[in-house]
Protein backbone atom coordinates (compact mmCIF):
# COMPACT_ATOMS: atom_id res chain seq x y z
CA UNK A 1 0.00 0.00 0.00
CA UNK A 2 1.19 3.46 -1.03
CA UNK A 3 2.51 5.97 2.29
CA UNK A 4 3.53 9.20 1.87
CA UNK A 5 6.40 10.57 2.24
CA UNK A 6 6.73 11.98 5.58
CA UNK A 7 6.43 15.75 6.04
CA UNK A 8 9.30 17.65 7.62
CA UNK A 9 9.37 21.39 9.05
CA UNK A 10 6.61 23.65 7.90
CA UNK A 11 4.81 21.06 6.06
CA UNK A 12 4.80 18.95 9.04
CA UNK A 13 3.41 21.49 11.02
CA UNK A 14 0.90 22.75 9.20
CA UNK A 15 -0.78 19.16 8.38
CA UNK A 16 -0.54 18.68 12.31
CA UNK A 17 -2.46 21.76 12.76
CA UNK A 18 -4.92 21.26 9.93
CA UNK A 19 -5.81 17.89 11.43
CA UNK A 20 -6.40 19.10 14.64
CA UNK A 21 -8.63 21.84 13.90
CA UNK A 22 -10.79 19.24 11.89
CA UNK A 23 -10.81 17.25 14.74
CA UNK A 24 -11.24 19.85 17.06
CA UNK A 25 -14.29 20.86 14.71
CA UNK A 26 -15.78 17.44 14.36
CA UNK A 27 -15.49 17.07 18.49
CA UNK A 28 -17.49 20.24 19.27
CA UNK A 29 -20.31 19.91 17.03
CA UNK A 30 -20.20 16.24 18.09
CA UNK A 31 -21.04 17.71 21.78
CA UNK A 32 -23.83 19.69 20.80
CA UNK A 33 -25.63 16.55 19.73
CA UNK A 34 -27.54 14.60 22.10
CA UNK A 35 -26.52 11.28 22.93
CA UNK A 36 -29.54 9.03 22.90
CA UNK A 37 -28.26 6.19 26.22
CA UNK A 38 -28.04 8.28 29.16
CA UNK A 39 -24.75 6.61 30.03
CA UNK A 40 -22.20 8.45 31.37
CA UNK A 41 -19.21 8.17 28.74
CA UNK A 42 -21.22 6.86 26.50
CA UNK A 43 -20.81 8.77 22.52
CA UNK A 44 -19.83 8.21 18.97
CA UNK A 45 -16.17 9.53 19.36
CA UNK A 46 -16.18 10.99 15.50
CA UNK A 47 -13.28 13.11 16.55
CA UNK A 48 -11.52 9.58 16.95
CA UNK A 49 -11.33 8.67 12.52
CA UNK A 50 -8.38 11.91 13.02
CA UNK A 51 -6.72 9.97 15.57
CA UNK A 52 -7.06 6.86 13.78
CA UNK A 53 -5.66 8.41 10.53
CA UNK A 54 -2.98 10.10 12.32
CA UNK A 55 -1.84 6.98 14.08
CA UNK A 56 -1.69 5.04 10.58
CA UNK A 57 -0.74 7.92 8.64
CA UNK A 58 1.71 10.11 10.31
CA UNK A 59 2.91 8.17 12.94
CA UNK A 60 2.23 7.48 16.53
CA UNK A 61 4.16 10.55 17.68
CA UNK A 62 2.24 12.95 15.64
CA UNK A 63 -0.78 11.34 16.13
CA UNK A 64 -0.09 12.09 20.01
CA UNK A 65 0.44 15.85 19.77
CA UNK A 66 -2.90 16.05 17.65
CA UNK A 67 -4.87 13.95 20.15
CA UNK A 68 -3.48 15.80 23.42
CA UNK A 69 -4.19 18.91 21.78
CA UNK A 70 -7.67 18.27 20.50
CA UNK A 71 -8.58 16.86 23.85
CA UNK A 72 -7.08 20.00 25.76
CA UNK A 73 -8.82 22.83 23.15
CA UNK A 74 -11.74 20.69 22.92
CA UNK A 75 -12.45 21.02 26.86
CA UNK A 76 -11.33 24.97 27.07
CA UNK A 77 -13.84 25.44 23.87
CA UNK A 78 -16.86 23.47 25.24
CA UNK A 79 -16.19 25.30 28.74
CA UNK A 80 -15.99 21.79 30.66
CA UNK A 81 -12.99 21.46 32.05
CA UNK A 82 -13.77 18.25 34.20
CA UNK A 83 -13.83 16.66 31.07
CA UNK A 84 -10.28 17.26 30.38
CA UNK A 85 -9.16 14.62 32.97
CA UNK A 86 -11.74 11.92 31.73
CA UNK A 87 -10.69 12.34 27.62
CA UNK A 88 -7.14 12.69 28.76
CA UNK A 89 -7.07 9.34 30.34
CA UNK A 90 -9.30 7.48 28.12
CA UNK A 91 -7.38 9.19 25.61
CA UNK A 92 -3.85 7.95 25.89
CA UNK A 93 -4.96 4.54 27.14
CA UNK A 94 -6.58 4.13 23.73
CA UNK A 95 -3.05 5.71 21.64
CA UNK A 96 -1.49 3.46 24.15
CA UNK A 97 -2.73 0.30 22.63
CA UNK A 98 -2.84 1.98 18.81
CA UNK A 99 0.58 2.09 18.95
CA UNK A 100 1.02 -1.54 19.96
CA UNK A 101 -1.71 -2.52 17.46
CA UNK A 102 -0.26 -0.65 14.96
CA UNK A 103 2.82 -3.07 14.86
CA UNK A 104 0.53 -6.25 14.36
CA UNK A 105 -1.88 -4.46 12.41
CA UNK A 106 -1.96 -3.19 8.65
CA UNK A 107 -3.72 -0.19 7.17
CA UNK A 108 -6.14 -3.19 5.94
CA UNK A 109 -7.42 -3.58 9.17
CA UNK A 110 -7.97 -0.44 10.78
CA UNK A 111 -11.70 -1.10 11.08
CA UNK A 112 -10.50 -3.95 13.32
CA UNK A 113 -7.62 -1.52 15.59
CA UNK A 114 -10.25 0.84 16.08
CA UNK A 115 -12.80 -0.58 17.99
CA UNK A 116 -10.11 -2.61 20.52
CA UNK A 117 -8.74 0.74 21.36
CA UNK A 118 -12.31 2.40 21.82
CA UNK A 119 -12.78 -0.08 24.32
CA UNK A 120 -9.27 0.70 25.91
CA UNK A 121 -10.25 4.56 25.83
CA UNK A 122 -13.32 3.99 27.31
CA UNK A 123 -11.68 1.60 29.94
CA UNK A 124 -9.58 4.04 30.69
CA UNK A 125 -12.37 7.14 31.26
CA UNK A 126 -13.92 4.74 33.35
CA UNK A 127 -10.54 4.18 35.64
CA UNK A 128 -9.78 8.10 35.96
CA UNK A 129 -13.89 8.28 36.79
CA UNK A 130 -13.38 5.66 39.29
CA UNK A 131 -10.38 7.48 40.72
CA UNK A 132 -12.06 10.81 40.62
CA UNK A 133 -15.78 9.90 42.28
CA UNK A 134 -13.34 8.07 44.81
CA UNK A 135 -16.05 4.49 44.21
CA UNK A 136 -15.81 1.81 42.06
CA UNK A 137 -18.88 0.97 41.71
CA UNK A 138 -19.27 3.18 38.56
CA UNK A 139 -17.19 0.34 36.89
CA UNK A 140 -21.07 -1.52 36.74
CA UNK A 141 -20.80 0.31 33.66
CA UNK A 142 -17.65 -1.57 31.65
CA UNK A 143 -20.11 -4.21 30.24
CA UNK A 144 -22.00 -1.43 28.65
CA UNK A 145 -18.79 0.57 27.70
CA UNK A 146 -16.91 -1.94 26.31
CA UNK A 147 -20.18 -2.99 23.68
CA UNK A 148 -20.77 0.83 22.86
CA UNK A 149 -17.00 1.40 22.22
CA UNK A 150 -16.51 -1.54 20.26
CA UNK A 151 -19.93 -0.17 18.01
CA UNK A 152 -18.72 3.17 17.69
CA UNK A 153 -15.19 2.21 17.49
CA UNK A 154 -15.98 0.00 14.02
CA UNK A 155 -18.08 2.82 12.55
CA UNK A 156 -15.10 5.69 13.09
CA UNK A 157 -12.59 2.65 12.14
CA UNK A 158 -14.43 2.34 8.96
CA UNK A 159 -14.67 5.93 8.19
CA UNK A 160 -10.89 6.27 8.68
CA UNK A 161 -10.61 3.42 6.33
CA UNK A 162 -12.82 4.76 3.54
CA UNK A 163 -11.06 8.10 3.95
CA UNK A 164 -7.32 6.97 3.76
CA UNK A 165 -8.33 5.38 0.71
CA UNK A 166 -10.11 8.26 -0.71
CA UNK A 167 -6.79 10.86 0.43
CA UNK A 168 -4.44 7.71 -1.40
CA UNK A 169 -6.16 7.95 -4.27
CA UNK A 170 -6.42 12.01 -4.19
CA UNK A 171 -2.48 12.14 -3.23
CA UNK A 172 -1.50 10.16 -6.35
CA UNK A 173 -3.37 11.75 -9.02
CA UNK B 1 -8.10 -12.30 6.20
CA UNK B 2 -4.76 -14.13 7.82
CA UNK B 3 -4.58 -15.37 11.35
CA UNK B 4 -4.01 -12.44 13.34
CA UNK B 5 -7.08 -10.76 12.56
CA UNK B 6 -9.21 -13.67 12.81
CA UNK B 7 -7.81 -14.12 16.43
CA UNK B 8 -8.13 -10.71 17.19
CA UNK B 9 -11.98 -9.93 15.62
CA UNK B 10 -12.72 -13.36 17.48
CA UNK B 11 -11.01 -11.63 20.83
CA UNK B 12 -13.11 -8.84 20.10
CA UNK B 13 -16.73 -10.66 19.58
CA UNK B 14 -16.05 -12.53 22.62
CA UNK B 15 -15.61 -9.37 24.91
CA UNK B 16 -18.81 -7.84 23.77
CA UNK B 17 -20.60 -11.26 23.70
CA UNK B 18 -19.41 -11.82 27.29
CA UNK B 19 -20.68 -8.30 28.32
CA UNK B 20 -24.19 -8.62 26.74
CA UNK B 21 -24.11 -12.06 28.81
CA UNK B 22 -23.40 -10.51 32.38
CA UNK B 23 -25.43 -7.37 31.29
CA UNK B 24 -28.56 -9.79 31.40
CA UNK B 25 -27.89 -11.85 33.83
CA UNK B 26 -27.53 -8.88 35.81
CA UNK B 27 -30.68 -7.95 35.24
CA UNK B 28 -32.37 -10.97 35.53
CA UNK B 29 -31.25 -11.40 38.94
CA UNK B 30 -31.19 -7.61 40.37
CA UNK B 31 -33.45 -7.28 43.48
CA UNK B 32 -34.38 -4.25 44.78
CA UNK B 33 -32.04 -2.73 47.47
CA UNK B 34 -32.21 -1.42 51.07
CA UNK B 35 -30.05 1.74 51.10
CA UNK B 36 -29.11 4.54 49.26
CA UNK B 37 -26.10 6.26 49.21
CA UNK B 38 -24.97 9.82 47.83
CA UNK B 39 -21.23 10.85 47.23
CA UNK B 40 -19.84 13.77 46.14
CA UNK B 41 -16.41 14.63 45.10
CA UNK B 42 -15.40 10.96 46.49
CA UNK B 43 -17.47 11.79 50.24
CA UNK B 44 -20.66 10.48 51.27
CA UNK B 45 -22.42 12.83 51.82
CA UNK B 46 -26.12 11.38 52.76
CA UNK B 47 -27.42 7.44 53.36
CA UNK B 48 -30.92 7.03 53.19
CA UNK B 49 -32.84 4.01 54.21
CA UNK B 50 -34.95 3.64 51.03
CA UNK B 51 -37.67 1.17 52.93
CA UNK B 52 -37.74 3.53 55.63
CA UNK B 53 -39.18 6.36 53.19
CA UNK B 54 -42.81 6.59 53.38
CA UNK B 55 -42.87 9.85 51.39
CA UNK B 56 -41.27 11.07 48.27
CA UNK B 57 -39.08 14.32 48.94
CA UNK B 58 -36.26 16.18 47.69
CA UNK B 59 -32.63 16.31 48.40
CA UNK B 60 -30.81 19.97 47.09
CA UNK B 61 -26.98 18.97 46.33
CA UNK B 62 -25.15 22.07 45.82
CA UNK B 63 -20.91 21.62 44.40
CA UNK B 64 -18.93 24.11 43.07
CA UNK B 65 -19.89 27.04 41.08
CA UNK B 66 -23.35 27.08 41.13
CA UNK B 67 -23.79 23.00 40.52
CA UNK B 68 -27.09 21.86 41.80
CA UNK B 69 -28.69 18.37 41.84
CA UNK B 70 -31.79 17.87 42.84
CA UNK B 71 -31.97 14.42 44.05
CA UNK B 72 -35.32 12.79 44.74
CA UNK B 73 -35.83 10.09 47.01
CA UNK B 74 -39.40 7.78 46.99
CA UNK B 75 -40.22 5.06 48.71
CA UNK B 76 -37.71 2.14 47.52
CA UNK B 77 -36.31 4.36 44.89
CA UNK B 78 -34.15 7.29 43.98
CA UNK B 79 -32.50 9.34 40.86
CA UNK B 80 -32.03 12.79 39.84
CA UNK B 81 -34.81 14.76 39.13
CA UNK B 82 -33.06 18.46 38.22
CA UNK B 83 -29.14 19.47 37.42
CA UNK B 84 -27.61 21.98 36.00
CA UNK B 85 -25.04 20.04 34.65
CA UNK B 86 -24.46 20.19 30.94
CA UNK B 87 -24.99 16.53 29.55
CA UNK B 88 -27.92 15.40 31.77
CA UNK B 89 -26.84 12.46 31.72
CA UNK B 90 -27.80 11.51 35.74
CA UNK B 91 -31.43 12.76 34.90
CA UNK B 92 -32.55 11.21 31.82
CA UNK B 93 -30.96 8.07 33.89
CA UNK B 94 -33.51 7.95 35.89
CA UNK B 95 -35.32 6.10 38.82
CA UNK B 96 -33.09 3.34 40.39
CA UNK B 97 -33.93 0.24 42.62
CA UNK B 98 -31.34 -1.94 42.87
CA UNK B 99 -27.67 -2.26 43.18
CA UNK B 100 -26.89 -3.36 39.76
CA UNK B 101 -25.91 0.38 38.41
CA UNK B 102 -25.27 3.75 40.34
CA UNK B 103 -26.27 6.98 38.52
CA UNK B 104 -23.42 9.24 38.25
CA UNK B 105 -23.39 12.44 37.20
CA UNK B 106 -19.55 12.69 36.04
CA UNK B 107 -19.22 16.49 35.74
CA UNK B 108 -20.69 17.18 39.41
CA UNK B 109 -18.92 14.10 40.33
CA UNK B 110 -21.90 13.19 42.09
CA UNK B 111 -22.62 9.31 42.51
CA UNK B 112 -26.01 7.92 44.07
CA UNK B 113 -25.62 3.88 44.72
CA UNK B 114 -27.76 1.66 46.25
CA UNK B 115 -26.16 -0.53 48.67
CA UNK B 116 -28.22 -4.11 50.62
CA UNK B 117 -30.83 -6.29 49.75
CA UNK B 118 -30.11 -10.09 47.67
CA UNK B 119 -28.66 -8.87 44.71
CA UNK B 120 -25.67 -6.99 45.87
CA UNK B 121 -23.43 -8.55 43.08
CA UNK B 122 -21.51 -5.57 42.16
CA UNK B 123 -20.30 -5.15 45.80
CA UNK B 124 -19.06 -8.55 45.48
CA UNK B 125 -17.37 -8.18 42.13
CA UNK B 126 -15.75 -5.08 43.75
Amino acid sequence: MWTPPPAKGTRRLTRLALLTAIALTIFLVEAQIPVPIPIPGVKLGLANIVTVYAVFVLGCGDALLILVCRVFLGAVFSGQMMTLFYSRGGGLLCWLVMVLLRRVLTRRQIWLCSPIAAIFHNLGQLLVAAVMLGTWVVLAYLPYLVIAGAASGLFTGLCAQFLIHRLDAISRS
Amino acid sequence: MNRRTAALSAALALAVLLCAGFLLWRQSHAQPGTTAQIYQFGELVEEIPLDQVTESYTIPLEGEDGAENVIEVAPGRIRVRRANCPDQVCVRQGWISDSSVPVVCLPHQVVIQITGGEGDVDAAAG
